[in-house]
């Protein structure tokens, strides 16, 4: 079987399942309701005594933290008001009673490391979280990151069996975007990856053929990494209700990593010398690379700025459900078989433009 | 967005048109290449002889 014949049965399997997977992810992957998640996305203001919570998740800290006190008990965390900014933003539009915002009454029970403390939490009809927990008071300079809580009451869609077994999603059925956002990210990570592979040993060998490999896999890569960029922040206008966020690491390391490789594209595009531009993207394919696990990595380790950015291969506890589980393995199959396909044609093209290139310069030299 | 669905449907969208134009752009451009590598052969041909 020859390439193309090949590239096109790839092809024709790789479309049938991308889809299997609209259809999994529409009809079939069940619409997430519980899940482990670490603290963050706190909206919150002191009122009075207490302190008004929205939209977070909950966590749970090996110890007491004393920067914050309730009333009878002692709790958590440190703390980030870049959500609160926000809040307030949706205070002053007016947004705090649209669909985002509506909200409905709940029953929670709001746990601290050492003692339990009743209070009232109001879900958004989205399932955002809003409401008073009026037993709680910070202290003076303080904020507060995440509580531990524990949904008591009765609802359709939210009931955690323990305080760090239940997420909250302001919007589930957005949240389907995902089974193709991920498979997006992850086959330019692969695309990225290739072109790191291919400059290497181009480098090696100066084989042209390499540099053929480098360029189409970073083109590919590119659009891979577009496609994830653009529907990423759909999804988080829906869950997080902001279409992007400046302070969080997974977001600005992505965004850093499809700006690096836009220039190896257009750095290829502006060096006319076939040698000079395959020894100069070489090199630059191989040292654009550290984008890539730093972008990989950044929601587990970032230190610097913290990401709000969901983990979907959990070390411990959470993860997907298994209807979740298949349809984003379909979604990968379908997304890395498109890739190869695709690659296989640009890769062709590739031979045909050094090809015509050639006789360009042949045509050209016997002129002369 | 009006609701999450809009949104899904959209995003839905984006990859899809996304996909399926890259796939439309590289069969133009290998349609292209291939014409100017014909007409080359073509103009070479002739000179040949």
């Amino acid at each position: 079987m020859n390439k193309s014949r090949l590239a096109l049965v790839l092809a024709a399997v790789a479309v049938m399942l991308l889809l299997l997977t609209a259809w999994m992810a529409l009809y079939y992957a069940p619409i997430p309701q519980t899940s482990v998640k670490s603290a963050d996305k706190v909206l919150s203001s002191i009122e009075g005594r207490g302190i008004r919570v929205a939209g977070f998740v909950c966590a749970r800290l090996p110890e007491p933290h004393p920067v914050v006190e309730t009333l009878g008990a002692t709790v958590f965390s440190i703390a980030d008001f870049s959500d609160f900014r926000n809040y307030q933003d949706a205070v002053t539009d007016g947004r705090l009673n649209d669909t985002w915002w509506t909200v409905r009454p709940l029953d929670v029970l709001v746990r601290s490391m050492n003692e339990e403390v009743s209070s009232k939490v109001i879900l958004g009809a989205n399932l955002s979280v809003f409401g008073t927990v009026s037993s709680l008071k910070l202290g003076p300079n303080s904020n507060v990151t995440g509580l531990s809580l524990e949904v008591s009451g009765s609802d359709d869609v939210l009931m955690g069996t323990s305080a760090s077994q239940f997420d909250i999603l302001t919007a589930p059925v957005a949240q389907k975007i995902f089974y193709f956002h991920m498979p997006s990210a992850w086959v330019s990570y692969v695309a990225f990856f290739t072109t790191l592979l291919a400059s290497a040993l181009y480098i090696k060998t100066r084989n042209q053929k390499y540099d053929r490999w480098a360029s189409s896999a970073a083109e590919l890569g590119v659009l891979f990494a577009t496609i994830a960029i653009a529907t990423g922040p759909i999804w988080a206008k829906e869950e997080w209700g902001v279409y992007w966020r400046w302070n969080d690491s997974k977001l600005v390391t992505t965004f850093i990593l499809w700006l690096v490789y836009i220039g190896y594209l257009m750095l290829r595009a502006s060096v006319v010398d076939q040698g000079t531009r395959a020894r100069v993207s070489a090199v630059y394919g191989i040292i654009g690379f550290i984008t890539v696990p730093m972008s990989l990595l950044s929601a587990r380790v970032a230190p610097l700025l913290g990401s709000s950015h969901p983990v979907v291969i959990a070390t411990q506890g959470g993860g997907l459900s298994p209807g979740a589980g298949m349809t984003i393995g379909v979604a990968v199959i379908a997304f890395t078989l498109l890739y190869i396909t695709m690659l296989i044609r640009r890769v062709e093209i590739a031979e045909a433009e050094e090809e015509l290139e050639e006789l360009k310069r042949s045509i050209g030299g016997e002129e002369s | 967005m009006s609701n999450s669905f809009t949104a899904l449907y959209i995003a839905y969208s984006i990859v899809w048109v996304g996909v399926f134009a890259y796939l439309v752009y590289m069969h133009i451009r290998q349609n292209a290449v291939d014409r100017e590598i014909r007409t080359l052969k073509e103009v070479v041909g002739k000179h040949g002889q």
